[in-house]
């Protein structure tokens, strides 16, 4: 290897960096501009949540559970109605998410303590509404239930007061709000910042487009060394936005950060590598641009939301998807962010992940430079 | 025929690809110093044998030594000596002219000591100097290709292959790509260069032309010209559309070329067939204001040769 050759390589890929307006972009603005999209549109709470209210029971009782179901910000009374066909049409015209259908019999079972009958409809084709308000009604309905019990047994007793029948307590650690965001943002972290993989894919396939590196196949520049120069400029760059962007994200986002900011660098340093790698397998087998990008999303920004487990668990996917997981750079660093912003973890838990980081790139480069050879066709 | 020896030389080399046979056991000897034309219809191979002789394609079968390496297992030992030069050659658009000849002399290790020196030559040369510091990609398809050529000539190699340096450049700038080349040819670069033009080809010491992935006729433009079974009868006269389709069907004809008001009528014998033309044109009252015998031009002679291979 010559070092004159891959400065040669370096040189000319950072100049073209910075000259090319879109590759300019991709790589330096594009993350942040990601990581404001996604972390703004992914975390998006719901509230007002639009329900339908259908009481046969019509008691005192049961006009009081609906009010304080609809008191607070999560739950709005769209209509209350008097058939299920109205809540069919509704539903049908999307104008609720949820219907609360209350028994006959609710105020006297109830005042029996023998249950509280309710049916609760949702649209299933909005799981996520839906589902908050199956969470809404149950904490509230355990609420109403909470008050009931205490007036009855008060009632019994008048000596006992300040009575809490179910208490549940409930503890949220590294992330006490249970916030989306605080989640969400350094899971994101392994998605923007390999943006850069795709630019270097691309890079490749553009030189094979445009016929330069048909020029560069007739020189005596070895294959390492132009594989490895085109990555090095992307590995800096890559650095720049890993102090940066955590920045932004513990700014901006105001994301809590436990860790060590000089270790987590340093891993970062290592997902940047073996993202990029990844970059340059695309970049060597698709004969151009148009196909390499395609080829980033399939195998790298797809599975890089879905498989790493930022948004599913890993532990629940087929054993298929669990060794897929394993070789995507995402998921390791998907730990790393998560250790270092919210749990505060040290190298004495991340070590492996760097490892297994390193182990990747490693092998992600071999496979490119066995497949890249300085010939056409 | 030479006696210097052969810098560049295949023997039985075949290139296939999926479906076609590219060049199929190409022969050719090319003495060192040797200005070598490549012509021959789109498809003939030209491009595939210069890719091949650069190192750029596996060899099917056959063999090839450039430099006195040998192509199938020394590859990269060839690379230092030649210069390449694509047909779609470009530039690294970004950078400027002097950075893209700073870039390609690191890759061919031209000593640093020299390195200002051939830089400034190699601009002058080119005709460059003023436009040093301009991004390559702002250049004119002209000055594009003399920068192309400076970055393949930054090691001074001893061989160079051009493929199909000028398509796509205006007259002039055609023109003084070719002074350089000559130049280059004078200090006794070998170059193999393949091209469209005819005019280019006749510049050449010798001409091979490839027709099938063959290379069918090698020798200097001059013997070539000579060899044609063909001369040239120029016409000029009143109403050439009718008399051009009226032609084609006479006996002895083998091609009409029409230049402006004039057309070229390539037959196998003028003195036979002038009367005969002259009066096939008198008969349809086509009256002929000129006629002559016109020297062969290599682009006849180049036709006369490929309908001789299709015909």
């Amino acid at each position: 290897m010559s070092s004159r050759h891959l400065w040669a390589i370096t040189r000319k890929e950072t100049l073209h960096i910075f000259r090319d307006r879109i590759t300019f972009f991709l790589v330096i603005l594009a993350p942040t501009i990601l990581l404001f999209f996604m972390a703004y549109a992914l975390s998006v709470e719901i509230k007002q949540v639009p329900i339908a209210v259908l009481d046969f029971d019509r008691s005192a009782t049961s006009r009081t559970f609906i009010n304080q179901i609809t008191a607070g910000e999560d739950l709005a009374l769209y209509a209350q109605v008097g058939t299920l066909y109205e809540i069919e049409d509704l539903l049908m015209r999307g104008k609720i998410k949820a219907a609360l259908v209350i028994d006959p019999n609710y105020a006297r079972d109830l005042g029996s303590m023998r249950g509280m009958p309710m049916q609760v409809i949702i649209d299933g084709t909005e799981p996520q509404s839906g589902g908050f308000a199956i969470d809404q009604i149950s904490w509230r309905a355990e609420e109403f239930i909470n008050q009931t019990l205490a007036a009855q047994i008060q009632a019994l007793d008048p000596s006992l007061d300040d009575l809490q029948p179910i208490d549940l307590r409930v503890r949220t650690w590294y992330n006490p709000g249970l916030e989306p965001r605080v989640d969400l943002v350094p899971g994101l972290l392994s998605i923007v910042l390999g943006m850069p993989a795709l630019s270097v894919a691309l890079t490749i396939s553009n030189e094979r487009e445009h016929g330069t590196l048909e020029q560069l196949m007739a020189t005596p520049v070895s294959r390492t060394e132009l594989l490895l120069g085109k990555m090095i400029p992307y590995i800096l760059v890559g650095m720049l936005n890993a102090v940066l962007i955590p920045i932004i994200a513990i700014i901006v986002f105001d994301i809590p950060f436990n860790g060590n900011f000089l270790l987590f660098f340093l891993l970062s340093t290592i997902f940047m590598f073996a993202i990029l790698s990844l970059g340059i397998i695309v970049g060597v087998f698709m004969p151009t641009q148009p196909a390499a990008l395609a080829l980033s999303f399939l195998v790298i920004f797809f599975p890089g939301f879905f498989l790493t487990g930022i948004f599913f668990p890993i532990a629940a996917m087929p054993e298929i998807m669990r060794l897929e997981a394993l070789a995507l750079p995402g998921t390791h660093y998907a730990i790393i962010t998560r250790g270092a912003f919210l749990t505060g973890v040290g190298l004495d838990v991340l070590w492996p992940y760097g490892v297994m980081l390193f182990v990747l790139g490693c092998s992600f480069v071999a496979v490119a430079a066995i497949f890249f050879r300085k010939k056409l066709g | 025929m030479d006696a210097r020896p052969a810098i560049i030389e295949t023997q039985d080399l075949v290139r296939e690809f999926k479906k076609t046979r590219a060049v199929d056991e190409l022969n050719l000897s090319i003495p060192g110093g040797e200005l070598f034309g490549l012509v021959g219809p789109d498809g003939a191979g030209k491009t595939t044998t210069l890719r091949l002789l650069a190192g750029l394609l596996d060899i099917t079968s056959g063999s090839a030594r450039v430099a006195g390496y040998d192509l199938s297992d020394q590859v990269e030992a060839i690379k230092p000596h030649i210069g390449y030069m694509a047909q779609q050659f470009s530039l690294y658009s970004e950078l400027t002219v002097r950075e893209n000849l700073t870039f390609f002399a690191a890759l061919y290790d031209v000593p640093r000591a020299e390195l200002g020196d051939r830089k400034d030559r190699l601009l002058a040369f080119a005709g460059l100097t003023e436009f040093k510091d301009r991004r390559a990609g702002h250049l004119s398809g002209g000055m594009q290709k003399k920068l192309a050529l400076a970055c393949t000539l930054i090691h001074q190699p001893e061989i160079l292959f051009l493929d199909e340096p000028t398509t796509g450049v205006d007259p002039i700038s055609r023109r003084e790509f070719w002074d350089i080349l000559n130049e280059l040819h004078l200090s006794g670069t070998t170059i193999l260069v393949s091209t469209p033009y005819m005019d280019e080809a006749d510049r050449c010491s010798r001409i091979g032309l490839m027709f099938e992935g063959q290379l069918v006729v090698c020798d200097t433009p001059a013997r070539i010209r000579a060899g044609i079974k063909g001369e040239v009868v120029e016409l000029q006269l009143e109403g050439w559309q009718a008399a051009r389709s009226m032609l084609e069907d006479l006996p002895g004809v083998l091609e009409i070329q029409t230049y402006g008001e004039s057309l070229h009528v390539l037959v196998d014998s003028a003195d036979r067939r002038m009367p005969e033309i002259q009066d096939a044109l008198d008969s349809q009252g086509i009256r002929v204001k000129n006629v002559r015998h016109a020297p062969l031009r290599m682009e006849e002679a180049f036709i006369s040769l490929i309908q001789g291979m299709e015909g």
